[in-house]
């Protein structure tokens, strides 16, 4: 069974003056599966977009393949089962929401008789109903955004490519967003999303490949790329310098607060811990099991 | 093909809403409909008069209109990154091209074609109309074409300002090429920059053929052959132009 999205030692590397050369994208080599939520997370200039374009055909890879359900995006068929997003989409400003819906399933090849229908329903589907028919000139930008997502959603995508969805959207629309990407999976859909609203990507996505500097820097479930040792942190009072030798030595580090210590500890440690402070006589104030969260994880990582 | 109509549509409405367009076709128009003021000359005169000045000005309002609307439908489409969306679909980078000028063609017959309906009314309260008419205006229809061409191949190499102005450039060469510049390119005295100038100069195309002015405005015959010949050549032109436009797109990065 083919991969959704495959690529395979894709690089870019952009010519500069003088003879300098820039690899935006380097020896990158991942496979989205079939249904999924893949998430696509990096930095500014991290790569993120210059992928996108290779996936879409919009550039051309310096070195490498990809494909799409096995078709090479070399040729246009490739993107027949594809709905792209990009990041801040533009549109004619004379065109109406409906029109640039309509438009958009006519090229995706859907018949004239069901393409008034399937506009109504994508319009519908992104809360643009009162808007249909209204130039995107006069539009704000998260109903633009959303005008962007109906696009997308036309042509009854297999492959949704969404280059940062949730821009410009309110929290209700965002939302609807994340509502609607676990939808479009239950329906066996494959969605590729490249955001930077971490909280949104380690809600959805049931993996997430972190780039940096054009370079895979880790790609797993969002538990597998967060650091696996989790760590605890113990807050007590009265730590004397005998006390504190000891606690480094298992170790933990401490960081003093007014008249209290809150010393971290890898989580496995922690009883060793307890038992030290137990028999120290020092009193347990609190205990709290802190696990790196994915915007820890992602610094870390790009860094 | 579909996917070129549905392109075609979408520039033709996105044309037709451009102030150039506007402007042009409107002081075209003004011009034309002015030319009835022509009363103080004998009707066999104002005849001649009407119709050199009315096909002077449509052939020049196409010319304009190709070059302005022609070299910024692509380069428009780049700039502004709506294209992206387009192309995100299994689009062929030419098919883009194609409906990109075919719009642009459509969308400059139509102000055309009001001009013509304009100037024809004219001629017609005065003289009876004949198929010259037809012939000079159909002609005057292909020139476009191939400038609308030209400045589409050029807007794929380059940006929009230097676009324009070359093809304004080579709208202006290939008009008054033969009378102008033939002396002037078998007067080089350098063989080997005599063959480089002549090779520039045949390269050019040769607009003047396209304009049947004279022969509407004298009632001269036109052979059938020669018709046909220019026809071709038009068509060919055209066709070359667009093919290059279509690889220069399709190897541009966006």
């Amino acid at each position: 069974m083919h991969s959704a999205i495959a690529t395979s030692e894709l690089s870019k590397i952009y010519r500069l003056g003088r003879g300098g050369r820039k690899t935006a994208v380097d020896s990158l080599t991942l496979a989205v599966r079939v249904g999924e939520i893949f998430g696509f997370l990096g930095p500014n200039g991290a790569g993120k977009t210059t992928t996108i374009k290779m996936l879409l055909g919009l550039i051309r890879p310096t070195q490498g393949h990809a494909q799409i359900l096995g078709l090479s995006v070399e040729h246009p068929e490739a993107r027949v089962p594809v709905g792209y997003l990009p990041e801040q989409p533009y549109f004619h400003k004379f065109m109406t929401p409906a029109e640039i819906v309509s438009m958009h399933a006519a090229l995706a090849g859907i018949p004239r008789r069901a393409r008034r229908d399937r506009t109504a329903q994508v319009i519908e589907t992104v809360g643009l109903q009162e808007q249909a028919h209204i130039p995107v000139s006069k539009l704000s930008k998260g109903q633009v955004q959303r005008v962007g997502i109906a696009q997308a959603l036309v042509g009854d995508p297999q492959v949704l490519i969404l280059d940062e969805p949730a821009s410009g959207l309110d929290p209700l629309g965002r939302l609807q967003v994340r509502d609607l990407l676990i939808r479009e999976r239950e329906l066996g859909r494959t969605v590729f999303l490249s955001s930077h609203l971490l909280s949104e990507i380690e809600t959805v996505c049931d993996r997430v490949a972190v780039l940096a500097g054009g370079r895979l820097a880790a790609i797993g479930t969002p538990e597998e790329i967060k650091q696996k040792e989790a760590e605890t942190s113990v807050r007590t009072a009265g730590l004397t310098p005998e006390t504190r030798t000891r606690i480094s030595d298992i170790g933990g580090w401490m960081r003093d607060e007014e008249s209290q210590t809150i010393i971290t500890i890898e989580s496995g440690r922690v009883y060793e811990l307890i038992d030290l402070l137990r028999e120290a006589g020092l009193p347990l104030i609190s205990v709290a099991e802190e696990r790196e969260t994915l915007e820890e994880a992602f610094l870390r990582l790009a860094a | 093909m579909r996917r070129v109509l549905i392109l075609a549509k979408m520039t033709m409405l996105e044309n037709a809403r451009k102030q150039v367009f506007h402007v042009v076709v409107l002081l075209t128009l003004s011009v034309v409909c002015a030319s009835t003021l022509l009363s103080f000359f004998t009707l066999g005169v104002q005849v001649k008069i009407l119709k050199d000045l009315c096909m002077t000005s449509i052939l020049f309002c196409g010319g304009v209109l190709a070059v302005a609307l022609g070299a910024t439908a692509i380069p428009g489409e780049i700039e502004s990154r709506t294209c992206h969306p387009i192309l995100a679909r299994p689009i062929k980078r030419a098919e883009l091209v194609l409906g990109k000028y075919f719009g642009t063609l459509l969308t400059i017959y139509l102000g055309l074609a009001l001009i013509a309906v304009a100037f024809a009314a004219l001629l017609g309260a005065r003289h009876a109309l004949d198929v010259l008419l037809l012939l000079a205006l159909g002609y005057a229809l292909l020139e476009v074409a191939v400038v609308a061409a030209v400045a589409t191949c050029l807007s794929t190499f380059t940006t929009p300002a230097v676009a324009a102005m070359l093809s304004f450039v080579v709208y202006v060469v290939g008009t008054i090429k033969i009378g102008y510049f033939k002396p002037l390119v078998d007067g080089v005295a350098n063989p080997e920059a005599r063959a480089v100038v002549r090779a520039v100069y045949h390269l050019l195309p040769n607009l003047e053929s396209f304009n049947f002015k004279n022969a509407l405005v004298h009632r001269l015959s036109v052979p059938e052959a020669y018709l046909a010949q220019v026809a071709v050549y038009g068509l060919c032109y055209a066709a070359l132009a667009l093919t290059v436009a279509a690889w220069g797109f399709a190897r541009r990065e966006l």
